[in-house]
C-alpha cells in the first residue's frame, strides 16, 4: 500500500480514536474514574444514530447533537444513580461497577437490537476525492474534523468558561473545590453527562463508518485506555497524541510480514503493557487535568 | 459466657484465643460440611440437575481461586479466564492427538501456571487500574490469538472433542468437588501460613508490608500462579465435559468477570466467601435460565452494581458484623435486632 | 526484663555496645544524597553521620525534607545522587525490604496498621519477615513477647479500627521492632499524642535505645526531642542548616530565624543582651 495513502488512513483513524478516549479521559482524569463502561456508551450513540437514520433519515454526522444530548442524560442518570454512591470506595469497587453496567447497558441494547451486524449505509459513503493515488473518503475527513473540533471545544470549556473551571478544580482537589462553593455532585454529574454526550458523537461517527453489533463495546473500551495511557491523563490534547500514536501502531504493526490483520485487540494490550512498563506518565506525561 | 460487664470491655486474652482459633476451624468445617452436601448430587439420579450443579461447583472453584489473588493480595485481576481456556485447549488439543484425558489435565495446569509466571512478571509491577485492565487485555488478547490462528481447527479455533460415556459424568461432577474441596483446604492452610501473612500485608498496605522485609514482588507472582492452576483445571475438566467449544466460549471475558462478583458476593478475602457467594448467584442464574430467558448477562450486570453499590464487604463479613458479641446479657430477640441494627450501620458506612 | 545477662529476648540480637566516641566508622553515613522531586531539590546534598548506639533527633519546619530523608534510608524512595552507607556497606540501590532485612525499620508517620488483622497478627508479620525471618511458632512468642513489652498485651485481639491513635502508634512500633532492627527510623511519631502520652512514648524510646538499637527521631514536638536526642540536626529547605548538642542547636539564632523568623530571632537576641546587662548591674549592685 502506498506510503502516502498508509499516512492517510493513519491520520483519520488517529482522530477517530481520539474521539473514542476523549470522554473517557475526561472521567478518568477529574473523577479518577477508569468507566469500563465507555463502550456500551459509545455503542449506545452508535445504535441511535442507527435508529434515528432509520426511522427519522437524520443523517448520523447532523444528529450528532442530538446522540450527544441523549448520551448526556443518560451518563447523568447512571452517576447520580450508581457512580455517586462509590466514588469514595476503593478503586476496585468503582472498577466492577462499571463493568456491571457495561454488561447491562449492552444486554439491554441487545435484547432491543438483538446482535445483528448493523451498519448506517448513507449515499455518500464511500465518496470521497483523491489527491493524486490518495484517496481521502468525505465521511473519514468529516469524522477527523469533528474529533478535532471537540477536542479544541472541550479543552477551550475546561479552561476559558466557569463551569469548566469549576470540573478541573474539582478534579484536582476535591475538597478544596468544595470549599470554594463548587457543589460536587453536580460537578460529577455534569462531567460524567459530558463524558457520555463525546462517547456517543464517537458512536455516532462510527457507526456511519462500520459496521457494528452490541459487542462492539469492549474493544473501544480497551482502546480508550491504551489511548489515555500513551497520551497521559494531562490535556485533550493528549488525547489526540495518543489516538494518533495508536492509531500508528494499528495501521502500521499489520503491514509488517506475518502479522496481518485481526490482532487488533492483542496489538493493543502489547502496546498498553509496552508503555505501563518502559513509561507509565505516557507520551505527554502528566498525573492529572490542567 | 462472660457476664460481667467490665470483664467484657477488657476481652479477656484466654477466651478470645480460643475464639479465635476455632474460627477458622469452624469455616474449614462448614465448608467441607456444604460441599459434601453438595456431593450427594449424583445420588437424586436426576441428570439435569447434575449437570446444572457441575457448573455450580465449577464457578466456586474459579472463585475460590480468584480469591488467592483479588481476595487476600488485593490485586484486582480480571482476566483469569485466560487461564481457563489454556486449561480447555490443552485438555482439546491432547485428547484429539489420542493422549488421555489426565495428561492434558496436568499439562494445562502447567502450562497455565507458566503463562501466569510470565505475564505476572511485568503485570504484577503495575497496580490497580493499570493491572486489572493489563490482565483484561491479556485474556482478550489471547482469545483473539486463539481464534485467528484457528486452534483447535473448526474454524476460528472450534473445538470437538469426542463424548465421554455415560457414566463419566458423575466422575466429572466428584473430581470438581473434589477442586474445591483441595482449594478449601489451600484456603485454610494459607491464612495461618507465612505465605498467607504476606499476601494480605500486601493486600492491606504494600508499602508497609516492603518496610517489614516482605518481597512483595513474588509474593504476588506466587498468588497469581497459584490463582491460576485451580482455574486451569477447571478449564480442562469443562472441555471433557462440555465436549465442545470456543474460545468466544472458554475465553469469555463473562466468565473473569462472574468469578469476580461470587467472590465479592460472599466475601472477598474470606474462607467461604466463595463458596456461599457461588452458590447464591449460580443457583439463581440458573433458575433464570430455566424459565427461557437469556437474560444472564443482565443478571450478572445487576448483581454486580447493587453488590458493588450496597455490599461490596460481602455476606459473610455482614454476618461476622451480626454476630458480634457486644453487650452481654441481652435476650435473643434483643440480641437479633441489635445485630440487624449493626448490619445496617456496617452497610451505610461502607456502602453507600 | 531488659537484663542482658538474662535468657535470650526479643532484643538479644543487639549487644547495647557502648556509644563509640570515635565518628569512623559511622554506623550510618550520608553523603551528597539528594532528591529531586520535578526540579525542585526535596533534599539537596545532605551528608550527615550517625553514630552506633545514639539517638539523633532531625527537626525542622515543615517541607524542609525530613520525611524525605527518612524515605530514603528506608529505601521507600529511590535517590536522585548522593550515596548512603550503612554499617560500612552502600545501600543506596537496594530496595526497601532488603534494607529491612539489614536491619533497618521505621515508623510510618499516619499510622496504618493492617487494618484486618488483628494486633497480635500486625506483630507477627513483623517478626516473620524482619532480620530473621523466623518460623511460626517463634515468630508468635516474640510479637507476644514484644506486646508486653509495649504495653498492648491485654488488647491482642484488638483490630486495627478499634484501637485508640495512641495505642496504633505502640503497634506501629511493635510491628517495627518485631523486624529485630539495628536502625530505627521514628517519623513525627507523637503526633496526635497528648502531654502524657508524650512522657510515655519519650521513656518507651529510650528504652528501646538502651537495648542498643540506633535511633532516627524526627519531632516537631521540642520538648520531646530536645529530651531524647544526643544530637540534633536541621533541615532547612532541604539542606543541613546546624548541627551539633541539643541546647547548643536549639539556641542558635539561625535555627530560631528558621522557625520563628528573623524578627523574633532579633528579639531573643535584644532579650538576652538585656539579661545579661541586669546580670552585670545586678552583680555591680550586690557588690
Amino acid at each position: 500500500m502506498a506510503f502516502g495513502q498508509v499516512l492517510v488512513n493513519w491520520l483519520l483513524l488517529g482522530s477517530l480514536y481520539a474521539a473514542v478516549a476523549l470522554g473517557f479521559s475526561l472521567v478518568w482524569g477529574i473523577m479518577n474514574i477508569v468507566n469500563l463502561a465507555h463502550g456500551a456508551f459509545i455503542v449506545v450513540g452508535a445504535y441511535i444514530a442507527f435508529w434515528m437514520y432509520r426511522q427519522l433519515h437524520i443523517d448520523p454526522y447532523i444528529g450528532i447533537p442530538i446522540t450527544m444530548a441523549a448520551l448526556f442524560i443518560i451518563g447523568w442518570i447512571v452517576q447520580y444513580v450508581a457512580i455517586n454512591r462509590v466514588i469514595r470506595a476503593p478503586f476496585l469497587v468503582t472498577f466492577l461497577l462499571t463493568f456491571g453496567l457495561d454488561l447491562l447497558i449492552t444486554d439491554l441494547v441487545q435484547q432491543i437490537f438483538s446482535s445483528d451486524l448493523r451498519s448506517i449505509n448513507t449515499t455518500y459513503a464511500g465518496n470521497g476525492f483523491d489527491i493524486g493515488s490518495i484517496h481521502i473518503a468525505f465521511d473519514g475527513l468529516t469524522a477527523a474534523a469533528i474529533a478535532v473540533l471537540l477536542t479544541a471545544a472541550l479543552s477551550y470549556f475546561l479552561s476559558r468558561t466557569r463551569t469548566g473551571n469549576a470540573i478541573l478544580a474539582t478534579g484536582m482537589d476535591r475538597d478544596a473545590a468544595r470549599l470554594m462553593g463548587i457543589n460536587i455532585g453536580r460537578t460529577y454529574a455534569l462531567t460524567f453527562g459530558i463524558g457520555a454526550a463525546l462517547a456517543g458523537a464517537a458512536g455516532a461517527m462510527f457507526a456511519e463508518l462500520y459496521p457494528f453489533n452490541p459487542s462492539a463495546g469492549g474493544p473501544f473500551t480497551l482502546r480508550a485506555f491504551v489511548i489515555v495511557v500513551l497520551g497521559g491523563l494531562g490535556t485533550p490534547w493528549g488525547v489526540i497524541a495518543g489516538g494518533l500514536a495508536f492509531g500508528f501502531a494499528e495501521t502500521v504493526i499489520p503491514l509488517f510480514p506475518g502479522i496481518g490483520s485481526g490482532y487488533d485487540d492483542a496489538i493493543a494490550f502489547a502496546v498498553l503493557v509496552a508503555v505501563l512498563v518502559f513509561r507509565p506518565n505516557g507520551l505527554l506525561g502528566k498525573a492529572f487535568y490542567s | 459466657m462472660v457476664t460481667d460487664l467490665h470483664q467484657s470491655a477488657v476481652a479477656s486474652p484466654t477466651l478470645e484465643k480460643t475464639k479465635e482459633r476455632r474460627e477458622w476451624l469452624r469455616s474449614l468445617l462448614i465448608g467441607l460440611v456444604i460441599l459434601a452436601a453438595i456431593a450427594t448430587i449424583p445420588a437424586y439420579g436426576d441428570p439435569s440437575l447434575l449437570h446444572t450443579w457441575t457448573l455450580i461447583v465449577m464457578y466456586i472453584v474459579l472463585a475460590q481461586s480468584w480469591n488467592f489473588i483479588g481476595g487476600y493480595t488485593g490485586y484486582a485481576a480480571f482476566g483469569n479466564v485466560a487461564f481457563f481456556g489454556i486449561g480447555s485447549y490443552s485438555v482439546g488439543l491432547l485428547v484429539l492427538v489420542g493422549l488421555p484425558f489426565w495428561v492434558g489435565l496436568i499439562v494445562g495446569g502447567i502450562v497455565a501456571g507458566i503463562f501466569a509466571l510470565l505475564i505476572g512478571l511485568p503485570v504484577l509491577r503495575l497496580r490497580g487500574h493499570y493491572f486489572a485492565i493489563a490482565t483484561l487485555g491479556t485474556a482478550e488478547a489471547l482469545r483473539e490469538f486463539i481464534a485467528v490462528k484457528d486452534i483447535g481447527g473448526g474454524g476460528g479455533g472450534l473445538m470437538s472433542l469426542p463424548l465421554p460415556s455415560l457414566d463419566a459424568y458423575p466422575f466429572l461432577f466428584y473430581a470438581f468437588v473434589g477442586l474445591s474441596v483441595v482449594c478449601l483446604l489451600i484456603t485454610v492452610v494459607l491464612v495461618h501460613s507465612k505465605f498467607g501473612y504476606a499476601l494480605i500485608a500486601i493486600r492491606e498496605n504494600e508499602q508497609a508490608a516492603e518496610a517489614l522485609g516482605i518481597y512483595t514482588y513474588w509474593y504476588k507472582v506466587g498468588a497469581f500462579v497459584l490463582s491460576a492452576v485451580p482455574t486451569a483445571l477447571a478449564g480442562g475438566l469443562y472441555a471433557y465435559w462440555a465436549t465442545g467449544f470456543d474460545p468466544g466460549t472458554v475465553f469469555d471475558r463473562g466468565i473473569s468477570i462472574e468469578m469476580v462478583l461470587l467472590t465479592f458476593l460472599g466475601g472477598t478475602g474470606t474462607i467461604l466467601g466463595p463458596i456461599i457467594g457461588g452458590i447464591l448467584f449460580e443457583t439463581a442464574s440458573f433458575q433464570f435460565q430455566t424459565s427461557g430467558l437469556n437474560l444472564h448477562n443482565t443478571l450478572l450486570g445487576l448483581s454486580i452494581v447493587l453488590v458493588t453499590i450496597v455490599l461490596p464487604q460481602g455476606l459473610i463479613r455482614l454476618f461476622q458484623e451480626f454476630t458480634r458479641r457486644s453487650t452481654p446479657g441481652l435476650t435473643l430477640a434483643n440480641r437479633f435486632m441489635e445485630g440487624l441494627r449493626r448490619v445496617r450501620r456496617y452497610i451505610t458506612a461502607n456502602g453507600i | 526484663m531488659f537484663d542482658v545477662i538474662s535468657q535470650p529476648t526479643a532484643f538479644s540480637h543487639v549487644s547495647p555496645l557502648e556509644r563509640e566516641n570515635t565518628p569512623y566508622p559511622s554506623f550510618l553515613k550520608l553523603m551528597d544524597v539528594t532528591k529531586r522531586f520535578g526540579g525542585l531539590p526535596a533534599v539537596d546534598t545532605l551528608s550527615f553521620s550517625v553514630r552506633r548506639g545514639e539517638i539523633l533527633g532531625i527537626i525542622g519546619p515543615n517541607g524542609a525534607g525530613k520525611s524525605t530523608v527518612v524515605n530514603l534510608i528506608s529505601g521507600a524512595q529511590p535517590l536522585s545522587s548522593g550515596s548512603i552507607y550503612y554499617q560500612g556497606r552502600d545501600i543506596s540501590c537496594l530496595l526497601a525490604n532488603r534494607r529491612a532485612y539489614l536491619g533497618i525499620a521505621r515508623v510510618f508517620q499516619i499510622t496504618k496498621p493492617f487494618m484486618e488483622l488483628d494486633v497480635r497478627e500486625n506483630v507477627l508479620v513483623g517478626a516473620l519477615f524482619g532480620r530473621h525471618q523466623m518460623i511460626y511458632s517463634a515468630a508468635f512468642r516474640m510479637a507476644e513477647e514484644l506486646l508486653e513489652e509495649i504495653g498492648l498485651a491485654h488488647k491482642t485481639h484488638f483490630k486495627g479500627d478499634q484501637l485508640t491513635i495512641a495505642d496504633r502508634k505502640r503497634l506501629e512500633l511493635a510491628r517495627a521492632l518485631a523486624t529485630g532492627p539495628q536502625l530505627l527510623l521514628l517519623d513525627e511519631v507523637m503526633a496526635g499524642l497528648t502531654p502524657a502520652e508524650v512522657t510515655e512514648a519519650v521513656e518507651l524510646i529510650r528504652k528501646i535505645n538502651r537495648m542498643g538499637i540506633t535511633i532516627i527521631v524526627i519531632e516537631h514536638v521540642m520538648q520531646a526531642i530536645k529530651s531524647l536526642s544526643d544530637r540534633i540536626l536541621v533541615l532547612h529547605h532541604g539542606r543541613k542548616i546546624a548541627e551539633g548538642q541539643p541546647e547548643t542547636v536549639l539556641s542558635d539564632p539561625k535555627v530560631i530565624e528558621t522557625y520563628l523568623g528573623k524578627r523574633y530571632a532579633q528579639q531573643q537576641d535584644q532579650l538576652k543582651q538585656v539579661n545579661t546587662d541586669m546580670l552585670n548591674e545586678g552583680a555591680q549592685y550586690q557588690m
